[in-house]
């Protein structure tokens, strides 16, 4: 018994051991760098907070992070939509799946991030293209995830549906979609990390406010310490969304253990 | 008095053969019966042999090869609100409650909640399950599973009721248990059951008529009427000499 | 009444000849839509629907394919090398994360001791998108070749470790229960029972590394290189040659379709048994 505490409390002294270890090399690292190239915690909380004071592109680290989160959320919506609607179209009907389905394989191998400069050239840096490169990165996740799900539905549940009487569509909602609904959020979480990560790239590449133009910014001018600070407020809305959509799942699908 | 029996089904002369890549299977070989109205019909027959099969066809859920299948006096290949099914195992949709698989069928045949429920409600107690309404299937026993499976399928008032060896995946102990209880569900409600199993025993307890499948391909070997009272005694002499009788004639199984 | 001979020989051909005909009209269907599609970019950009310098037609682009061939215009390098600096670039990477992802991963899932102390640094690590790393590799590490394998590195690195992670964790019970009764070490049974289980989704975490390499390394090339299919697209930006962008864009797409295809491949053959 006595071991088995002990064991149980190493276990749980570990994390906090190795997170601080990091965080103290991060430390010892900006220092013996001289805290320019790879500043501190410090100087990097320091410089977030400057930004109420001397805004960037007339906007503090807030409005930068609310701008980024605009347009993925309003991508993430639209690619989730449609990846869902058209999954469900070309998982079922063999013919839309090789004619839709086709189409869009066509355009699947190429990495959304690689859409960038020529959407810059077609409709410059604004919102549109924006949005139209977080659909492009985060559609096809949700939508191949949807389309396979669909046909992961067990013989005789469908048997169960056509012997008590549903109708095509009665059986597509009330037994196909469910069966899928697991293999629709895998594909809703790669989706949006995914998202995530376009929105962040196609503010690299050109934008006005976000937090990839700070980013980028910081980078131009050396502010490594922006830069640090922007990338960290990203990693931290990354993991709040996977955290959100554990959540989420959990209560959608209560009979999942 | 001589009661003259409708005939509820009437199978004549029913195939099924599967095609694969080079070679054909043939899994149900020229099967004829009747089923009469009201009766506790037992195919049985050894396992793994076209006995799921010959049932998907008679639900509907399966082509035919050849034959003919009337049900209620008309031609039938389709499934219909006269018949239901219950299954061996994992036919309870796992992400709905019992009372949400319970009221499907009334679900898909578009009768209102409130209605529906209470019909659903009463069923759920007449299996015993009162109380789990709002369990997922994954939260009961074996023998709870069954039991709403039956629900199930009684909920849609069918005519006939076809069970694919319903206690099969249970254990011995639940199996008699089930078995009682089922007879006594039947006493409440009848229906026209046809029941499958490959077990004698089982066989023996329940029904009114045994027909005898063989092992693959499955046609009818011997037709066995029971005239015993039930509930029936599984010691009683005569049961057991029935079940000798039947005994001789099975095909072993692999 | 029995089914005789020929009945049934007419029958089984009956049902051929269905599933023939079946699989052979799906087939047309797609390779229809492909065809149209390409007919109908064709046809807008010939016929100046949109200006050819917005929308290059598909004759166009293969023009321009066939004169990178032997021009370095207007990025300074020819296709071929282009192509090589890419493949080199990633596939470095690529390897790396699998050789150090993998055994990571499965060490990790395995032994409670590594994952307590891992896991948590690695949670960290693991909502950074790769490309947010680049402005600080490069920073530290210039633009040269190690900065951008670094960076491919950590975009292949969190799929192989989680894949790898989950893929031992999920190794049945049982298994391990009768290696130990037979007096297998940990160690034993981790290698002989913990790495074969969880080998399919070891391969599907391969997999997905290999996506995020070939993503993240155009991402890589648009931002900081002097070479490759990514470097080549911006510089066609840079010089309004949305042919040469084009282009690039196809390249790179026809060139992740084969490299996953190949390891499909592979994967199928490993895990055929299955």
């Amino acid at each position: 018994m006595e071991q088995f505490k002990k064991k149980n409390l190493i276990y749980q002294i570990l994390p906090l051991v190795s997170v601080s270890a990091l965080i103290l090399s991060w430390i010892a690292f900006s220092l013996a760098t001289g805290g320019i190239i790879f500043p501190g915690p410090a100087s990097v909380v320091r410089r977030i907070l400057k930004t109420f004071e001397t805004p960037i592109a007339g906007m503090t680290i807030i409005g930068h992070t609310l701008i980024s989160l605009k347009r993925v959320l309003t991508g993430l919506f639209i690619s989730c939509v449609s990846g869902i609607s058209i999954g469900i179209l070309v998982g079922s009907n063999r013919y839309l799946k090789a004619t839709l389905g086709s189409f869009l394989e066509i355009f699947r191998p190429i990495p959304p991030i690689a859409w960038i400069p020529i959407m810059i050239m077609w409709f410059g840096i604004g919102e549109l293209p924006k949005i139209l490169l977080i659909v492009l990165g985060s559609f096809f996740p949700v939508m191949l995830n949807t389309a396979s799900g669909i046909s992961l539905v067990n013989k005789i549940n469908l048997d169960v549906g056509q012997i008590f009487g549903g109708s095509k569509i009665s059986i597509l909602k009330e037994i196909v979609l469910p069966t899928a609904l697991p293999s629709i959020f895998s594909g809703i979480r790669t989706s949006v990390s995914c998202g995530w990560t376009v929105v962040l790239a196609a503010e690299m590449m050109g934008a006005q406010q976000g937090l990839g133009l700070l980013v980028m910014k910081g980078w131009g001018i050396n502010d490594m310490a922006l830069v640090l600070g922007a990338v960290i407020i990203i990693a931290f809305i990354g993991a709040m969304f996977s955290y959100l959509l554990k959540r989420a799942e959990r209560l959608l699908m209560p009979w999942n253990r | 008095m001589e009661q003259i029996k409708t005939k509820k089904v009437k199978v004549r002369n029913l195939s099924k053969i599967f095609f694969q890549k080079s070679s054909s299977f043939e899994v149900v070989k020229d099967v004829s019966f009747d089923v009469y109205d009201g009766e506790f019909l037992v195919l049985l027959g050894p396992g793994r042999c076209g006995k799921t099969v010959l049932l998907n066809m008679l639900i509907g859920t399966e082509t035919r090869t050849s034959g003919e299948i009337h049900i209620n006096g008309a031609e039938s290949g389709k499934p219909s609100p006269a018949m239901s099914m219950v299954f061996q195992k994992k036919a309870l949709l796992p992400f709905k409650t019992v009372m949400e698989n319970v009221e499907l069928g009334l679900k898909f045949q578009k009768i209102e909640k409130e209605p529906r429920r209470k019909i659903c409600q009463k069923y759920i107690d007449l299996v015993g399950l009162h109380g789990f309404e709002n369990s997922y299937p994954h939260e009961l026993s074996g023998g709870m599973q069954q039991r709403a499976g039956i629900a199930r399928a009684y909920a849609v008032s069918p005519d006939i009721l076809i069970m694919d060896e319903p206690f099969g995946a249970l254990d011995a102990q639940t199996r008699y248990q089930m078995e009682e209880e089922l007879l006594q569900i039947w006493e409440k409600e009848r229906k026209t059951i046809i029941f499958v199993t490959n077990n004698i025993e089982e066989a023996v307890y329940l029904a009114d008529r045994i027909i005898l499948l063989s092992s693959c391909p499955a046609h009818v070997k011997a037709v066995f009427p029971i005239e015993l009272p039930k509930p029936r005694d599984l010691f009683d002499p005569e049961f057991l000499r029935i079940r000798e009788q039947i005994e001789t004639q099975t095909d072993l199984s692999l | 009444m029995e089914i005789k001979g020929n009945d049934l020989e007419k029958l089984r051909l009956d049902h051929k000849k269905i599933e023939n005909r079946n699989i052979f009209k799906f087939r047309i269907l797609t390779v229809m839509t492909i065809i149209i599609f390409f007919g109908l970019w064709q046809f807008v950009a010939d016929q100046g629907i949109v200006d050819s310098r917005t929308l290059p037609s598909p004759a166009k682009i293969y023009e321009t394919f066939l004169a990178k061939l032997t021009k370095k215009a207007p990025d300074g390098n020819l296709l071929s090398a282009n192509i090589l600096a890419s493949l080199q670039v990633s596939l470095f990477g690529f390897f790396s994360a699998v050789i150090i992802g993998v055994p990571l991963g499965l060490l990790m899932g395995w032994y409670k001791i590594l994952d307590k102390t891992l896991t948590p640094i690695f949670e960290i690590i693991r909502p950074i998108p790769p490309i947010a790393w680049i402005p600080i590799v490069v920073v530290w590490m210039g633009v040269g070749l190690s900065a951008k394998v670094l960076i491919i590195f950590f975009s292949a690195f969190v799929p192989c470790v989680i894949n790898s992670y989950t893929g031992i964790q999920l190794t049945n019970k049982t298994f391990i229960n009768v290696s130990q009764t037979f007096g297998a070490s940990n160690f034993t049974t981790f290698i002989k029972v913990g790495i074969p289980s969880s080998l399919p989704m070891v391969m599907t975490g391969i997999k997905i590394a290999l996506g995020n390499s070939w993503s993240t390394l155009v991402a890589a090339e648009m931002l900081a290189a002097s070479a490759g299919l990514g470097f080549m697209i911006q510089m066609g930006r840079q010089f309004a040659r949305a042919d040469v962008v084009v282009l690039g864009m196809v390249l790179i797409g026809v060139l992740g379709a084969i490299l996953s295809f190949l390891f499909s491949s592979l994967e199928k053959y490993l895990l055929r048994w299955k």
